[in-house]
C-alpha cells in the first residue's frame, strides 16, 4: 500500500497481467507505457517485455484498434492506449465489428481485449479537435462493448484488472484530466467490478449523479452543499456500459431529487441515460441536468471555464432543486 | 465564417512571367528532355531532372520569398520568448522554426490572392503558423488568436491548432494527422467538376504516412487525377518517434510512386528547390495532368510541442524534453541540420544572383523584426473574449442553449 498516482496504478495492473500471461500485448503511440512514483520502482512496459509484445506504432489508431481486436480473436490477451487525437477514429471498429461479434457469431468469438481511450482537453487552450466532450456517450451506446470510466486512482487499477481479465471487450475510458490524483492503492492485485456504481457519499435531500472527469467538481460542491445543511448522496456511475441501474433507482427513490452532472455535451450525455433510467422507475422524483452545452469546446479560457461545468454551477442547481 | 474574399485578382499565373533573363537557362535545357513519370501537360522531365523555375522569378517576388521566410523565423521566435518570458502570455505552437523554406517555397508557387473561386486552397496540419503566413493569413490576427483574443483570427475560438483564413485560401489548421488530407482531395474534386484551374495543396508531416487517410487521398487523388498536391515535410519526427517508427521507407515519396503519383524528393531547407519542385506540380494540376507528391526533408528546431528546452533570445531546443518520456532528439542531430540554415540558404543564394547584397539583406531582417515585433504588440493588446461568445457559431445562426448551469 502506498501512494499512487492515477497512471502508476493502473501501469501495476497492465504490468501484474502481462507478467502473469506472456502472451499479452500493449499497443502505443504517442505515450510509452511508462510510470514513476516516489519510492517505488520505474514501471517501463517497453524495456520490460520488449518490443515483439510492447509495440509503439505509427499515427493509426483504426490499426491500434484493430490490432488488439485481432489478437484477442487469436486468443491473445491485448491491450491498448490510445490517446485524446485519435479518440473516435477506431469507432467504426470497436462499433461494429467488435461490438456486434459475440452475437453475430451466436456467441463463438471471445474478446479479451482493452481499448484504453482516453478523454482530454477538458482544460482551456486546446479546443476543438484537441478537447474531449464526447467519448463517453458515443461508446456506452454500443451493445457487447463494456464501456468504464473510473474517476480514482484506486478504481483506476481494479477496473483495469477486470477489464484485462474480462472476456468482454472494454473500452476504458480515462478522463486524462484526473492524471494528478493521488490516493492509497494496494501493491497486489484486486478487481473493482466493470458494473457497479460507487456511491461516494450518503445523503436523503438530493442524489447527485456523475463520472470521470465531473467527479472532482460533484465531491467539491457536495462539500459545499453538505456545509449548508443539505444531505446530500453522491454516485460515480464508473460503468457506462452496463450501467447500474440498481443503485440509481435506489437512490432516487430516497432523495426523490436527481442532478446529473457530465462532463460531456448535453445530448445523450451519461446524465441523459440515467434520468430516463431513474425516471422510468421512480415515482414523483424531480430532475436537473448540469452538462457542458452542446458547441465544441472553444479555445479562449474566458468562454471554456464559462462552459465548463463547475462546482458553482452544480451548487446553484442543486439548491433550485432542494 | 466568411468565405468571402478580401481583395481584388491579379492576373493569374504571374509567376509565369521569366523576368530575370541573366538567371534563366542552366537547367532549362533539362526540361526538353527525358520521359516524364506521369502525364505533366506542359513539359517532359527525364525521372530525377527538375526544371530550376525560381530562376525565372522577378526580384521583387525572390525578396518577397526572403522576407516571408523570415516573417515566419521571427514570428517563431518572438512567440518563443514570448512563452519563456512573459507570464501573462497565454498562448502556445507547434513551431516550425527550420522548416520555413517548405511553407514559403511551396505558397509562392501558389495563386494566394483574389476571388476565392480563383484561389489555391492550403489545408495545414498542427504545425500550422508557417504555412499560414506564406499562404498570406494577417500575422497580428493570427497573434492575437493564438493569445486566444477576440478579436483574433478566428475570434478566441481556434487557438494556434485550428487556425483559418479562407480570403487568402488558407482553409486551415488541422489539429488531427489524417482527415485533412483526404478532405483536400474533396477541394480538388470539385475544382475538376468546375472546370476550375484551382489547385489544392495538403502539408502532411512524416506521421501522416502511418494513417489510412494518407493511402486514401493519394489512391484517389490518382483514381481521379485531381489537381491535388501533397507536401510531406519530413522533419523525421512524428510527435516525439523517430519516422522509422511509422514507414518502412527511407523516402516517403517512395509510397506516392506506388500510387502511380510523380513524386519529388527534395532539399526542404533550400527554399529554390522547393519551389522548384511545387511549380512543376502547380503546373501540372493546372494542366490537368494531376496530383504530384513532393518529400521535403527538413527539421524542426524546437521539440514537438511548444518551447521545452529553449532559451528566450536564442534559436532552437535542446536536450531532454520532459514530454517525450523514452525517446528524443540527440542535440548534435538538432545542431547539425542548424548548419544548414533555411534563413541563411536563402539570403546566400539571392545575395549569390546579386539579387540582394549584405547590408540590403541586413536591412530586410530588421524590417521584419519591427513589423513582427509590432504584430505582437497589437496581438497582445486586444480584448478578451465574452464567455457567453461559446454558445455561438455552433450553427450559422443563433445560439444554443448554455446547459452548465442546471
Amino acid at each position: 500500500m502506498a501512494q499512487k498516482s492515477w497512471m502508476y496504478a493502473v501501469l501495476e495492473a497492465v504490468q501484474y497481467e502481462m507478467r502473469e500471461d506472456p502472451e499479452m500485448t500493449w499497443i502505443f503511440e504517442l505515450t510509452p507505457p511508462v510510470a514513476s512514483n516516489p519510492g517505488m520502482p520505474v514501471i517501463n512496459l517497453e524495456t520490460e517485455f520488449g518490443r515483439k509484445r510492447v509495440c509503439n506504432t505509427g499515427i493509426d489508431e483504426y490499426w491500434m484498434a484493430a490490432t488488439v481486436l485481432g489478437a484477442g480473436l487469436a486468443g491473445s490477451k491485448s491491450a491498448t492506449y490510445i490517446p485524446y487525437q485519435g479518440a473516435l477514429m477506431p469507432f467504426e471498429l470497436i462499433q461494429n465489428y467488435a461490438g456486434k461479434m459475440r452475437h453475430m457469431t451466436g456467441g463463438k468469438a471471445s474478446m479479451p481485449v482493452v481499448w484504453i481511450i482516453e478523454m482530454t482537453g477538458q482544460t482551456p487552450g486546446f479546443a476543438g479537435q484537441h478537447s474531449c466532450y464526447e467519448e463517453d456517450s458515443y461508446y456506452m451506446h454500443i451493445p457487447g462493448v463494456r464501456t468504464v470510466i473510473p474517476s480514482t486512482p484506486y478504481d483506476a487499477k481494479g477496473m483495469m484488472h477486470a477489464a484485462l481479465r474480462s472476456p468482454d471487450p472494454v473500452v476504458y475510458l480515462y478522463p486524462a484530466g484526473l492524471r494528478t490524483l493521488v490516493e492509497e492503492v494496494p501493491d497486489e492485485p484486486y478487481e473493482v467490478p466493470l458494473d457497479k456504481a460507487a456511491v461516494r457519499q450518503e445523503g436523503s435531500d438530493l442524489t447527485i449523479v456523475s463520472s470521470g472527469g465531473g467527479m472532482p467538481e460533484v465531491l467539491k460542491a457536495a462539500e459545499t452543499l453538505t456545509a449548508e445543511g443539505m444531505s446530500v448522496e453522491v454516485i460515480d456511475l464508473r460503468a457506462l456500459k452496463e450501467m447500474d441501474t440498481e443503485t440509481l433507482v435506489n437512490s432516487v427513490a430516497k432523495t426523490k431529487r436527481l442532478l446529473t452532472v457530465d462532463q460531456s455535451y448535453y445530448t445523450l450525455s451519461p446524465g441523459a441515460e440515467v434520468i430516463a433510467r431513474v425516471a422510468t422507475n421512480v415515482e414523483g422524483a424531480k430532475y436537473k441536468r448540469v452538462a457542458w452545452p452542446d458547441a465544441p469546446p472553444p479555445a479562449s479560457p474566458e468562454m471554456f471555464l464559462w462552459m465548463r461545468p463547475n462546482a458553482d454551477g452544480i451548487v446553484g442547481a442543486a439548491r433550485d432543486l432542494v | 465564417m466568411d468565405w468571402n474574399t478580401k481583395s481584388a485578382a491579379p492576373a493569374p499565373d504571374e509567376d509565369d512571367v521569366p523576368a530575370s533573363e541573366s538567371r534563366r537557362g542552366f537547367l532549362q535545357i533539362a526540361a526538353l528532355t527525358g520521359a516524364v513519370l506521369s502525364t505533366s501537360g506542359r513539359s517532359a522531365f527525364a525521372n530525377g531532372d527538375i526544371g530550376y523555375h525560381a530562376k525565372d522569378l522577378p526580384d521583387e517576388k525572390l525578396v518577397e520569398m526572403y522576407r516571408t521566410i523570415l516573417r515566419i523565423r521571427w514570428h517563431e521566435r518572438t512567440q518563443a520568448d514570448q512563452m519563456l518570458g512573459n507570464p501573462d502570455y497565454r498562448g502556445y505552437n507547434h513551431f516550425y522554426a527550420g522548416q520555413e523554406a517548405v511553407a514559403t517555397g511551396v505558397c509562392a508557387a501558389l495563386r494566394n490572392e483574389g476571388p476565392y473561386k480563383q484561389i489555391d486552397l492550403v489545408y495545414s496540419t498542427h504545425r500550422p503558423s508557417g504555412h499560414a503566413i506564406a499562404k498570406g493569413v494577417d500575422i497580428p490576427k493570427m497573434v492575437a488568436e493564438d493569445d486566444f483574443r477576440a478579436t483574433g483570427l478566428n475570434g478566441g475560438y481556434a487557438a494556434e491548432m485550428h487556425l483559418s483564413d479562407p480570403s487568402v485560401g488558407f482553409v486551415g489548421a488541422d489539429g488531427m494527422i489524417g482527415p485533412g488530407h483526404v478532405t483536400a482531395t474533396g477541394s480538388a474534386f470539385a475544382f475538376r467538376a468546375r472546370g476550375s484551374d484551382q489547385v489544392s495543396v495538403v502539408f502532411g508531416g512524416d506521421g501522416t504516412y502511418a494513417t489510412p487517410q494518407f493511402h486514401s487521398a493519394l489512391n484517389n487523388a490518382k483514381l481521379l487525377d485531381l489537381p491535388f498536391i501533397y507536401v510531406l515535410e519530413n522533419n523525421l519526427y512524428h510527435q516525439y518517434a523517430h519516422y522509422t517508427y511509422s514507414c518502412p521507407h527511407k523516402d516517403i515519396a517512395d509510397a506516392a510512386t506506388a500510387y502511380g503519383i510523380p513524386a519529388r524528393v527534395v532539399d526542404g531547407q533550400d527554399v529554390f528547390q522547393v519551389y522548384n519542385a511545387a511549380k512543376e506540380a502547380v503546373d501540372r494540376a493546372r494542366a490537368g495532368g494531376g496530383p504530384t507528391f513532393i518529400e521535403a526533408k527538413t527539421y524542426r528546431y524546437y521539440n514537438h510541442w511548444g518551447a521545452p528546452g529553449a532559451k528566450e533570445g536564442e534559436l532552437g531546443a535542446f536536450g531532454y524534453d520532459p514530454l517525450a518520456i523514452t525517446s528524443f532528439r540527440p542535440e548534435r542531430e538538432v545542431r547539425a541540420w542548424m548548419q544548414r540554415d533555411p534563413v541563411d540558404i536563402c539570403r546566400d543564394t539571392l545575395v549569390d544572383w546579386g539579387v540582394l547584397d549584405d547590408a540590403g539583406a541586413a536591412e530586410i531582417e530588421e524590417e521584419v523584426k519591427a513589423e513582427i515585433a509590432a504584430a505582437f504588440e497589437w496581438g497582445l493588446s486586444q480584448p478578451l473574449c465574452n464567455p457567453e461568445d461559446g454558445l455561438k457559431h455552433v450553427f450559422a445562426e443563433g445560439t444554443v442553449p448554455a446547459r452548465q448551469f442546471g
